[in-house]
């Protein structure tokens, strides 16, 4: 399979949010003692109302010393999560579980926040939005201050809907639809949102091809929410397309959507990556040899198909398991190491989602490991909506406005050619 | 049977035990120190019960196997919750808002109840189980692909939620619901139509020509049942946000009818206490199992599970569960109680005696006082 | 035309795995839920042989030894005591024992879809349209194990037994048939076809998970009942006939995304036309 997984890395000259700022330095996430924040401007660094003015005197702004309801008797920096752990959808959770599990094993093993390590949970949700809320709660009366939300959209709009009442910060991995940060001013994520992916799909697509088809998953918030954009672009531009989808839930056999969109020169997948090796199986089954483009969720494909699949796949996404950049290899070691399996999509962004929590308590001078939810939560969004707070991950470099969106510049992996 | 109306402690059992939930949690809720997580579960308890009871009216109650009881509450929760929006804009008041969803909610329900229960007028058994398991599929998948409501995101309730921080009422609302479904429920139970109802169960032919109309009840019974159905499901809505169809999958229903089956077919306490326990199973299970533990969690559900039921259900376990039950202990310690002594629950609307009872009971009355060995059926023989 | 044979060759996997629902139902009297969970065993059994490098020959050796195992095993701990017990008592366990299957698989192999390479077979064309072999295969394979089944049932003296079981199991009993050793021969018989249906699943649908089987396990069940339950050649028929009807739903996008819908609603009205499903036999009652 590696011997056909070459890559070509474009870097796509736009990046998903205007307004990068390309100031500031980067910091190396293995080595978390170090600081997050370059000495940028420090006069103008913070955006949100409540923020300090500078660095220094951040500490005054917030007062770490309060101590939340159920936080009094925490030993270590508390950050929870909810995913599906059993059920249809687990792979996913599992896998940012792992993730982000070993981003905090790292951290403590460098000695934490100032000495005061962190401790991870991520309770089952099964994907519904009731077990999530459930999951919060648990969390939270245990003493839960920061979060990494949840792994699917429904749930984490549920998630985000009961961190709002309580003011905890959290940054999700993995939920991309909209409506997961625009639900509270304490939510942030990781991952691209749904629509910006789609209409990049779409430009890049119709600049391209001439036949194109579209194959997605009417039961899935992420798979439509890309696909309700890709249309609305495509539409904008006038270039028509075949449709076809199917139902993840009851359908996995797709002879008739690839019967369908067998003269397509291209055919844009804009679903997970297990529906994806199928199709590409499929494909083969078919005689179908059309360019397989599909968003982030296609990552971790490789695993999924074999030698017998020749379509090239080529796909949208901030981070590659094959990449020579050193932060990636080592995460892939460790994380292969660790679990035996190599580290898709989700577990990078479970892992980044991580880093970003610790290096913007770092930025925001956190001290009491008994800190209040809210008070943290605030302090935490300051730090990481400031202008100079750059997160150099494993996908790519981040930063985020209020909004709770991640600007990062996605690239484009290709398998297969 | 001194007196002709004779209360009986056990027939309010439920409304003491619901009533009694509610007010120890409203005292500590008062007091400050009732924690969200607790006064979410209530909330939980109280919809399971709704759906548990309302389904046992259809399997215990009117014998008909259902697979699909989700699917109401699904409607339930999709419209009602919608509703609910729609006319938090024009009225003000949270509760009134809450009160009218859920029977709006619940009318449309019972209109898909109606729906249903028109084949149950010519299907049985397992395939009358097949139609129900459908129809909960087919409304979630028309659910799931309407843009109204949010499609595969879910309808967003998020306006219409209570705030379960500052507002902790939920419960409330939900625990009274609970206890009106009761009062109702026992009243139908033993008036004529619950005997109607029940004598349709144990022979629908026999009771056509009792002059029973079994169209009129079945129909009845399936109304009645999706309207509470979807009261819960306005509940569910108001709950938790988005309201998503993935929830309402057949898995669920099936989850309502283990809470009926462990608490026992026809008995309406058992399926209160069977709908609490599961409810709160599942919230220690999953509070306390989570990370890497978190596939145990369904390991140990259904080990439960299957221990319960073999425990409960098996024949050849029946015997020794006989000796130690807390009646016949009861009884050896008052001392043997004559089998032909006519006991006050004799003839009960709960107790309906099977064939092999009624001949116990009529070849008792025939010889007092001699040794009686009822015919044992033979394994399987029936 | 191509929709058509794909969606024969779908429906003659759901013929084979209702097949083994129905000779259980049939038989037993009872919905195995856990049945689908028996595809996905081994779907897993097959996955290990093939990853320890063994010939698919021997993979589907192992995967119809170890679904028998687990069948008889399942039988004799979950659903033996429960004989005599309410059928809903028996449709609870048998709902215990998938979850049970679900997360030992979870556990042992993980929650993450596992590729399997069955073996790929070529296409041939017929007039204009393009038939995956293996299809063709599914399909013959199908129709070689319902004749099979039909002639075993009718012909031998464990058959003749399993339809006096089925008829009436008190009467066969005092016949002097062993019920006990019936069931069990049954539930064996039911678990290798599902092993043989995984091994057709698997060269369809190349990817193997711990909930592979609850979603063709309700597609075998509505197969088995729009049949009609109990009966061999209404499983097949069923089967197929649900398959065909998924893949043209599909096919026109109007109507794709309520294929679900579609499929049981076509199930209720077949329901609603003849209520013992297309080939099941009708039950005069006494009174």
């Amino acid at each position: 399979m590696k011997k056909f997984s070459k890559i070509i890395a474009l870097l796509l000259c736009l990046s998903m949010v205007a307004g990068f700022a390309a100031c500031g330095g980067t910091e190396d996430p293995t080595q978390p003692a170090t600081d997050a924040i370059s000495d940028g401007n420090a006069d103008d660094a913070l955006t949100d109302g409540n923020a300090a003015d500078d660095d220094d005197n951040a500490d005054a702004a917030f007062d770490f010393s309060e101590v939340g309801q159920y936080t009094a008797d925490n030993t270590e920096y508390f950050i929870g999560a909810t995913g599906p752990l059993t059920g249809d959808t687990s792979s996913y959770g599992i896998s940012v579980q792992q993730g982000a599990q070993l981003a905090v094993d790292e951290i403590n093993a460098a000695g934490g926040l100032n000495g005061v390590l962190f401790k991870f949970d991520m309770k089952d949700d099964k994907s519904t939005a009731a077990d999530a809320s459930t999951g919060y709660d648990a969390l939270y009366e245990a003493g839960m201050q920061i979060s990494i939300g949840s792994v699917t959209s429904g749930s984490c709009e549920s998630f985000a809907s009961r961190a709002d009442e309580d003011g905890v910060f959290f940054i999700t991995p993995s939920a991309s639809a909209a409506s997961v940060i625009e639900a509270s001013d304490y939510a942030f994520r990781v991952c691209f949102g749904d629509p910006d992916q789609g209409i990049l799909a779409a430009e890049e697509l119709s600049a391209n091809f001439e036949n194109i088809g579209a194959i997605y998953d009417n039961s899935d918030p992420y798979s439509t929410g890309i696909y309700d954009a890709f249309k609305a672009k495509m539409a904008e531009l006038n270039v028509s397309y075949i449709e076809q989808s199917f139902d993840a839930e009851n359908n996995r056999d797709f002879s008739t959507q690839i019967e369908a969109l067998k003269d397509c020169d291209a055919i844009f997948l804009p679903i997970y990556y297990t529906e994806a090796g199928l199709i590409a199986k499929t494909c083969v089954s078919k005689g179908c040899d059309a360019l397989l483009f599909g968003c982030d969720g296609l990552d971790g494909v490789a695993g999924q198909i074999d030698e017998t699949v020749t379509n090239t796949i080529k796909y949208i996404t901030p981070f590659d398991v094959n990449s020579e950049d050193e932060l990636v290899v080592d995460f892939v070691a460790a994380y292969t190491d660790k679990y035996g399996v190599a580290p898709d999509q989700f577990a990078a962004d479970g892992y980044d989602a991580i880093y970003a929590i610790y290096n913007a308590m770092l930025k925001a001078g956190v001290d009491n490991v008994t800190v209040a939810p809210e008070v943290l939560g605030d302090a935490v969004v300051a730090a990481i909506t400031a202008e100079d707070f750059v997160l150099k991950g494993l996908t790519g470099e981040m930063t985020w406005d209020t909004t709770g969106a991640c600007t990062k510049v996605p690239v484009i992996v290709t398998l297969g050619e | 049977m001194a007196k002709l109306k004779k209360i009986k402690i056990s027939d309010y059992f439920c409304y003491i035990m619901v009533a009694a939930v509610m007010l120890v949690s409203f005292v500590v809720a008062q007091t400050g120190n009732l924690p969200r997580s607790y006064s979410n579960l209530l909330v939980q308890i109280a919809y399971s019960i709704i759906l548990a009871v309302s389904l046992n009216l259809v399997v215990g109650f009117l014998g008909e196997l259902s697979l699909g009881h989700a699917g109401f509450m699904c409607v339930g929760a999709y419209v009602g919750s919608y509703i609910a929006m729609q006319l938090a804009e024009v009225i003000d008041n949270k509760l009134i808002v809450l009160l009218l969803s859920m029977i709006i909610g619940g009318l449309l329900a019972a209109f898909f109840g109606f729906l249903v229960g028109l084949p149950a007028l010519r299907l049985k058994g397992d395939y009358l189980a097949i139609v129900t398991l459908a129809f909960g599929e087919i409304v979630r998948t028309i659910f799931k692909n309407m843009s109204v409501f949010g499609k595969a995101m879910g309808l967003s309730t998020q306006a219409i939620k209570y705030d379960t921080r500052k507002d902790t009422s939920l419960y409330l609302v939900s625990f009274i619901t609970v206890l009106v479904v009761l009062f109702f429920v026992q009243n139908l139970i033993r008036s004529k139509h619950g005997r109607a109802i029940t004598a349709i169960r144990d022979n629908e032919i026999a009771a056509k020509a009792m002059g029973i109309n079994v169209t009129f009840y079945k129909l009845f019974v399936f109304v009645i049942a999706a309207f509470f159905a979807g009261m819960a499901g306005v509940i569910y809505g108001h709950y938790t946000t988005p309201v998503l169809y993935s929830f309402f999958s057949y898995n669920y229903s099936i989850e309502i009818l283990v809470m009926v089956v462990l608490g026992g077919m026809a008995s309406i306490n058992g399926s209160i206490i069977a709908a609490a326990l599961i409810t709160f199973v599942n919230f220690q299970l999953q509070s306390h199992l989570s990370g890497d533990q978190a596939a145990l969690k369904y390991l140990i559900y259904a080990l439960i599970l299957i221990v319960l039921v073999i425990f409960n259900n098996a024949p050849k376990l029946a015997p020794i569960k006989d000796k130690f039950s807390p009646k016949t202990l009861l009884v050896k310690a008052k001392g043997h109680r004559h089998p032909g002594e006519i006991r006050s629950d004799t003839g009960d609307w709960r107790v309906i005696p099977s064939k092999i009872k009624m001949d116990e009971v009529l070849s008792v009355d025939l010889q007092q006082n001699t040794e009686f060995t009822p015919d044992k059926p033979q394994k399987g023989g029936k | 035309m191509s929709t058509i044979f794909d969606g024969l060759s779908l429906g003659a996997i759901y013929a084979l795995i209702a097949l083994g629902y129905t000779m259980v139902y049939g038989i037993a009297k009872m919905l195995n839920f856990a049945h689908g969970d028996i595809i996905m065993v081994g779907a897993y059994a097959i996955l290990t042989t093939l990853a320890a490098g063994g010939h698919i020959g021997l993979a589907l050796v192992v995967a119809v030894v170890t679904c028998v195992i687990f069948g008889i095993v399942i039988e004799k701990v979950a659903y033996k005591p429960l004989r005599g017990a309410s059928p809903l008592a028996v449709l609870i366990t048998a709902i215990g024992v998938s979850y049970f299957l679900q997360s030992i698989a979870q556990i042992i192999f993980g929650a993450k879809a596992q590729t399997v390479t069955v073996a790929t077979f070529g296409t041939v064309s017929i007039g204009t349209a393009e038939i995956s072999i293996s299809s063709i295969i599914t399909l013959i394979v199908g129709a070689v194990i319902m004749a099979g089944l039909t002639l075993f049932v009718k012909n031998t003296r464990t058959g003749r037994a399993m339809l006096a079981v089925s008829e009436d199991r008190g009467a066969a009993q005092l016949m002097g048939i062993n019920v006990n050793r019936i069931i069990m021969i049954t539930f064996a018989i039911g678990s290798a076809l599902a092993a043989c249906a995984s091994i057709f699943y698997l060269m369809q649908i190349p990817s193997t998970e711990p909930t592979l089987g609850s979603m063709p396990g309700i597609k075998a069940f509505t197969a088995a009942v729009i049949g009609g339950i109990g009966s061999i050649p209404g499983a097949m028929i069923g089967g197929v006939l649900l398959g065909v009807i998924e893949k043209i739903c599909l096919s026109i996008p109007v109507l794709a995304p309520y294929t679900t819908a579609v499929e049981f609603a076509m199930l209720i009205l077949i329901l609603l036309v003849r209520p013992i499903g297309l080939l099941g036999k009708k039950r005069r009652e006494k009174v």
